[in-house]
């Protein structure tokens, strides 16, 4: 008997909605952060990260475990952004738009907050299909063929955005850096 | 050969390094996107069915059915033996009045829910009994809504929503549901969906008296 106690029975299988909610979780940081980095209002951020987490559920089936997650997230984030965006600009027409606040707030005084809101400034230059190729890349570490897949576009396209998005990027920074934002 | 491009002058790089580390996000930001991921999945989850609170009260039931299906077979048997054809007289189904269970009086918020007394006749009552299951479901569902929002759950007010809204979608409560989903909603920091619920709102009772508390708590829904 008392080996039977000592027997555990095996744990339980997570369900797909709790391995999906445990995935959600475990980026959730990175999926806030992507959001910004694609231009993400703050006043948006908690709205359209339900709406990834709505699409990651809805899609949790078919998402293949053998890949790297955070690109499929990002792919997931870009067009939820992109969507969100078009919708924006239909409603600047109509005067609803909230205020952006893409500034960096009062407490962001130190340096590296001063760079980073910089950078986040440069990249809202950039428009959002070369942007999402150069934050993959450059800041996330994705390799291009893992973001032509994600992003379902041909390897070709991913390097000739990349190539023009840090251009973009380099004008940007040095465009701030000339109103001595950058030192 | 795919041209890959020069790679981003040292400077730049170097710039663009502070921007690598992910921040954490603050524990409110954090609860808030949980809570309100945790709703989502609660709410488009399939309620399971109905059940009998304990193994007690499912063999109560069952008994109480195959009496019922005994004393309707014993009159047929009786009625066939006397030989005489009388259709309309065969015995009242007794089993869907053994199987509902009665409501709690006290649980009756308003004298339109009442039920009726065990006096009246009998087709009325069984009326009145139709009606009353509803509102007595209505009511339950409603009030664990009220319950978790009254107690700031507001990820544990939407199931109760949901399901009211698959089983009562034009139910005699559907304007406090409303309501209470926009606060829900609200309180969760969905405030897109917020709005969205409180326009609805608006639009479908405009002369609402929960339609000041319903723009004080999500403004941008008028």
């Amino acid at each position: 008997m008392a080996e039977l106690r000592l027997l555990r029975s095996p744990p339980r299988p997570l369900t797909p909605d709790e391995e999906c909610l445990e995935a959600f979780q475990r980026e959730l940081d990175y999926i806030y952060q992507s959001l910004r980095r694609l231009g993400t209002p703050r006043s948006e951020l908690d709205d359209l990260a339900q709406e990834v987490f709505l699409a990651l559920r809805q899609n949790w089936i078919d998402y293949d475990r053998g890949r790297p997650l955070r690109p499929y997230l990002f792919g997931i984030s870009f067009r939820i952004s992109a969507a969100s965006q078009r919708k924006r600009r239909r409603e600047v027409a109509f005067g609803v738009v909230e205020p952006d606040d893409g500034n960096p707030g009062p407490d962001e005084v130190l340096q590296t907050k001063q760079i980073r809101g910089q950078v986040l400034a440069a990249l809202e230059l950039i428009p959002l299909k070369r942007r999402a190729i150069l934050v993959m890349h450059d800041l996330d570490d994705v390799p291009a063929r893992d973001i032509a897949t994600a992003l379902s576009i041909p390897l070709f396209t991913v390097y000739s955005r990349l190539r023009k998005a840090r251009r973009e990027l380099e004008a940007g920074l040095r465009r701030a850096k000339r109103g001595g934002g950058v030192r | 050969m795919i041209d890959k491009g020069p790679p981003l002058p040292p400077d730049v790089q170097a710039i663009l390094e502070q921007e690598r580390p992910i921040p954490a996000l603050t524990p409110a930001v954090r609860a808030r996107a949980l809570a309100a991921a945790r709703a989502a999945v609660a709410a488009s989850a399939v309620p399971p069915p109905a059940r009998l609170p304990s193994p007690w009260a499912r063999w109560a039931a069952v008994a109480a059915l195959t009496f019922a299906a005994g004393v309707a077979v014993g009159a047929v048997a009786y009625r066939t033996h006397r030989d005489v054809p009388r259709p309309a007289d065969v015995p009242a189904p007794v089993t869907p009045v053994a199987a509902v269970p009665a409501p709690a009086a006290a649980a009756v918020p308003s004298p339109e829910l009442a039920v009726p007394p065990p006096d009246s006749d009998a087709p009325a009552a069984e009326d009145a009994k139709r009606k009353l299951v509803v509102p007595q479901e209505e009511l339950r569902l409603l009030r664990q809504a009220r319950a978790a929002v009254a107690r700031d759950d507001f990820a544990a007010a939407l199931p109760p929503i949901a399901e009211h809204t698959r089983r009562f979608k034009d139910g005699r409560l559907a304007e406090e549901r409303e309501a209470l989903r926009v606060k829900a909603l609200a309180g969760l920091g969905r405030r897109g969906e917020a709005r969205r619920a409180a326009a609805a709102f608006q639009t479908r009772f405009p002369r609402s008296v929960l339609l000041p508390a319903v723009r004080r708590i999500s403004p941008g829904g008028e």
